[in-house]
């Protein structure tokens, strides 16, 4: 006959030899192993302060004939501890999931029940295959004011413990980062680079539930972000880019309406459009500026075409002449 | 009779649509002030639970995206009527309580009040451009309803502070019910829902 003996960390534990006798001659063993007649007190085991390793199948046998006479396994754990709620509707308006987890493992299995109320209204909020600890519920209703109550009650062999939260409709929409964020550099613009992204692919409806867009950007030297608040569109051009610096850009979404920000998006990194360096073949003096941070290259004097959109300067303005077409000054800040 | 739009009248819900929007916006926008100074002023507890108040129209709605256009310029339509007998009652009440004085929470129910005139006004225009008769104000019920019982000084405060929850939640939902009414159907052109229902 075997059994499962849930014990507390730290516990004392008496095992009895099933029915012998207190004073028969017994050998109990552990995963196999024997166990020293120390922890024996007549015919019972007893284990004091157990811990986690000592987690396993104890055997006793019958003196000489060894005859198994009672097996347990034996599951040291703990209760418990007040479970981490969280729920979300990154779907409105379709429903929401409610995830959980305990902040600390207790080692033995555990129960989860999830209760949900609107109002008086009980309501079934159905598990879902994987994660396993996840559940999602459609909405009944839109645009109510009545709070939405849910309770997990988390129970295993040694305790039970619970956590409620409350909220309302609005308060939990926050939608996924936005997808299939692309950044690229613009022909013959090097301060500008074009963002585009794509919905959130699990909101249902971004016609009828519009969603606005955040986007930050920044050269990757440095800390500073700048930022970008779009209220529609899922593309935006950056004008202001620093010349040939490596830029990282991420954009995060919410509802124009209600709830909170999504997280950011995956990171997508994007160099401004440069000129290529041609004038290094040439027969043309060239002098080559460098720094620290930056390379950009000055055309020679002798130079009498340059590409529009070539940058000059070394942080002093200067205009440079094409046949026919005059461009705009540059100034390049050196960082 | 499901008669296809003709693009002006389609430009033209369009446009109702996309001001109505903006109006809704705007007045949510007030009103989570207001409601924020209401509070304030009033000692509530914003955060507390509330009994439906009676005579206080409803956000909640079931089957929200199944509601054809009609339905929701009319629901929409008797909401705003109400909220506009509502919010004049609560500035009657305020003056009550306050005198003729100007209050800041006077001034900004007084202008969330004429948004709201402004709004159902607006819902009127979507109606007629429907060709939808527009229902009378007063509802022809049998037995009219019997006239409120005069409530005490805090059962006024929580009505106002009920008021003011559901026409917030109210503003939110009439954005999402316009834009649901300015997609334009993929069949006939009209707006979805504003055939008639056989």
């Amino acid at each position: 006959d075997s059994h499962i003996q849930y014990e507390r960390v730290g516990a004392d534990v008496t095992m009895k030899c099933g029915s012998m006798d207190w004073d028969a001659a017994v050998t109990w063993t552990a995963n196999g192993t024997d166990i020293d007649e120390s922890h024996l007190n007549g015919s019972y085991l007893v284990l004091k302060n157990v811990d986690l390793s000592q987690s396993g199948q104890y055997s006793c046998y019958e003196g000489s004939s060894w005859h198994l006479k009672y097996q347990t396994s034996l599951r040291v754990g703990t209760p418990p501890k007040e479970p981490v709620l969280m729920c979300r509707s990154n779907n409105y308006p379709k429903g929401f999931y409610c995830s959980w987890h305990l902040p600390t493992p207790t080692y033995i299995p555990n129960t989860f029940n999830i209760s949900v109320i609107h109002g008086t209204k009980d309501m079934v909020c159905e598990k879902d295959a994987t994660p396993k600890n996840r559940c999602h519920i459609r909405y009944l209703q839109l645009f109510s004011t009545v709070k939405y109550k849910v309770t997990l009650t988390v129970t295993n062999p040694l305790g039970k413990n619970f956590t409620t939260l409350t909220f309302d409709e609005f308060a939990i929409v926050k939608p996924d980062p936005p997808e299939s964020v692309v950044a690229k550099p613009v022909p013959n613009n090097p301060r500008r680079l074009e963002v585009s992204w794509q919905n959130p692919s699990s909101w249902p409806d971004p016609e009828s539930f519009p969603l606005k867009f955040f986007l930050r950007y920044r050269p990757l030297i440095l800390d500073q972000w700048q930022h970008v608040e779009l209220s529609d569109g899922t593309s935006h051009t950056i004008t202001d880019a620093y010349a040939g610096k490596e830029y990282i850009i991420q954009v995060a979404a919410k509802d124009n309406d209600i709830g909170t920000w999504s997280d950011w998006s995956v990171a997508v990194h994007a160099t401004p459009w440069t000129e290529e360096p041609k004038h290094l073949t040439t027969e043309a003096q060239i002098t080559e500026t460098t720094s620290a941070s930056t390379s950009s290259f000055m055309a020679p004097p002798t130079t009498k075409i340059c590409d529009k959109g070539a940058v000059v300067g070394s942080g002093a303005v200067a205009v440079c002449w094409t046949a026919g077409l005059v461009v705009a000054a540059y100034s390049v800040l050196f960082i | 009779m499901a008669a296809a739009d003709s693009p002006s009248t389609a430009l033209q819900r369009r446009d109702l649509c996309s001001r109505g929007i903006r109006l809704a916006g705007k007045m949510r926008a007030d009103v989570v002030d207001l409601l924020d100074a209401y509070v304030e002023q009033q000692g509530l507890d914003a955060s507390a639970s509330m009994a439906v108040v009676e005579g206080v129209p409803l956000a909640a709605v079931e089957r929200w995206d199944e509601q054809t256009g009609t339905q929701r310029l009319l629901e929409n339509l008797a909401a705003y009527r109400a909220f506009r007998a509502l919010l004049a009652q609560m500035l009657e009440e305020q003056r009550e309580q306050l005198g003729e004085a100007d209050t800041g929470l006077g001034r900004a129910l007084a202008a969330v009040l004429l948004q709201v005139s402004a709004f159902a006004y607006h819902l009127e225009e979507l109606l007629r451009l429907e060709s939808r008769g527009i229902p009378g104000e007063e509802e022809e019920e049998e037995d009219g309803p019997p006239p409120p019982p005069r409530l005490s000084l805090f059962e006024q405060k929580l009505r106002g502070l009920g008021v003011l929850r559901e026409l917030a939640q109210w503003a939110v939902r009439s954005a999402r019910d316009l834009r649901q009414l300015a997609k334009p159907s993929p069949a006939t052109g009209t707006a979805p829902g504003l055939a008639e229902n056989p």
